[in-house]
């Protein structure tokens, strides 16, 4: 509340009314053939299940801490295969072993905090990210800046973030030890990114409205995965077990990576049933991969409480300049990688989702309304033989 | 180049459409309508950094912060 000279009483709303907290949970499940960890060959054979909280305070009229807690535990066939003995079965790179690269835990937590001036055509913001797993390590932190104007029809933002990233390598486990073996040892344990991006959106029409964003990122470090193996066109094979081919080297990438995308959306309210939502991406780096993103997503209300939402989204990318398939690299080569998710595919995503929400939150648990309920099922289907299905879902409450 | 110059050429276009009112923002505020992504997206998200080599520019990840791209 603010008080002028003339002694009228003037309100500003307030940019979160209450504390808002979300719970949300996911379950991933994912095939395919060309696991990178056995160099191009092997079961990418993945399962995930995720949860967050997302805590969101107002901590006066302007200001708004938000804290974001993630929890991810996965089990994958393919990273089993680091050591494909400990099972004391034969080594195959289509059957998961029982070894301790088997499972992992992420966690991750982000602190959000944001500030927006009287008129609330200014909000700025920043933020501090940190992430844990058994092998990699994160730092983060960054800022953003949004200013509105044209009767709050137009946006510009801009927003930067950095990422201290370091490993703990692990080596296959018939390169160990690495540097006894002759192997070139890597350079760094670091991988450092630094990302900056532009937004500027804009209301079209008294049903549309579209945005465009832009953002450049520059990595460093050490970009390739020390377990990922590959095989030399130019090396004998030696093949162990049921087919498990032992590596000529790990995976080589440069140091440097820079990419450039480019986004924008475009909604259209079309009635008070439909409405279209739609996303086209332009991505380039400096590795010769180049990618092109479309998606869909038609919104249909079924009354006031509940909404569809089935969604479509194609993707597509060229191969990086340092990707073969297994056994096509050659040892004279700088970079190398059978990694497939740096391989030329293309993607179909089909997705449908179902969402309750109660603008009254009449139903209440321990002080808090319950606002929505969201549940969304997708399936994920690569040219590469990589597939997966996911379903998730959240619940989001108010305090009253 | 000519992508920047489309891109600008763009800008300029959007920003020469009529001023909406804030009462006459209805529909534009319908939660659906909203320019970002669902908070329920998130794991979507971040499956797609994983498997593919794009990232950035749609509100997600840019890169860092896993051992993905």
């Amino acid at each position: 509340m603010a008080y002028s000279q003339d002694t009228i009483v003037s309100y500003k709303k307030r940019v979160l009314e209450s504390v808002e907290i979300d719970l949300l949970a996911s379950y991933y499940s994912q095939d395919g053939d060309n696991a990178a960890v056995t160099g191009g060959i092997g079961t990418e054979e993945l399962t995930d299940l995720a949860s967050s909280i997302v805590v969101s305070i107002p901590l006066n009229d302007d200001d708004v801490l938000k804290i974001d807690a993630n929890v991810s535990a996965y089990t994958s066939a393919s990273s089993s295969n680091v050591s494909p003995f400990d099972s004391g079965q034969p080594a195959d790179p289509f059957v998961a072993d029982s070894g301790a690269s088997a499972n992992d835990l992420w966690l991750n937590g982000v602190v959000s905090y944001s500030h927006s001036s009287d008129d609330r055509n200014n909000i700025w913001g920043a933020n501090v990210s940190v992430s844990q797993e058994y092998d990699y390590a994160s730092f983060g932190f960054g800022g953003n800046y949004s200013y509105l104007l044209n009767d709050k029809n137009t946006e510009l933002s801009i927003r930067a973030n950095v990422f201290l990233d370091s490993w703990k390598i692990i080596y296959p486990f018939e390169l160990r030890p690495f540097e006894d073996l002759g192997y070139t040892p890597l350079q760094t344990n670091k991988r450092n990114s630094y990302a900056l991006g532009f937004g500027f959106s804009q209301i079209l029409s008294k049903k549309a409205q579209g945005s465009i964003s832009l953002d450049l990122v520059q990595q460093e470090g050490l970009l390739s995965t020390p377990f990922q193996r590959v095989f030399f066109k130019d090396r004998d094979a030696i093949i162990i077990g049921n087919g498990f081919q032992l590596a000529d080297d790990i995976e080589r990438l440069p140091s440097s990576r820079f990419k450039i995308a480019i986004g924008g959306r475009l909604n259209y309210y079309i009635n008070e049933m439909f409405v279209l939502r739609s996303y086209l991406r332009y991505y380039q780096d400096n590795w010769g991969i180049t990618s092109y993103t479309a998606s869909i997503e038609v919104p249909i209300k079924l009354g006031d409480f509940f909404t569809l939402y089935p969604s479509y989204r194609y993707y597509t990318q060229t191969k990086a300049d340092y990707f073969y398939k297994a056994s096509d690299a050659l040892s004279t080569d700088a970079f190398y990688t059978s990694d497939y998710d740096l391989s030329g595919f293309n993607v179909g995503e089909f997705g449908f989702g179902v969402s309750y929400t109660d603008i009254f939150t009449k139903v209440k648990l321990l002080g808090y309304g319950l606002k929505s309920i969201n549940a969304k099922a997708s399936y994920y289907n690569r040219s590469s033989s990589l597939s997966y299905f996911m379903v998730s879902g959240g619940i989001k409450f108010v305090q009253d | 180049m000519k992508k920047l110059l489309i891109l600008l050429i763009a800008l300029g276009f959007l920003s020469s459409c009529a001023v909406v009112k804030e009462y006459e923002k209805v529909n534009i505020n319908d939660p659906d309508m909203a320019l970002g992504d669902k908070t329920i997206k998130r794991f979507e998200t971040s499956a797609q950094a994983y498997r593919e080599a794009a990232s950035g520019a749609n509100g997600g990840k840019t890169g860092g912060g896993c051992g993905c791209n």
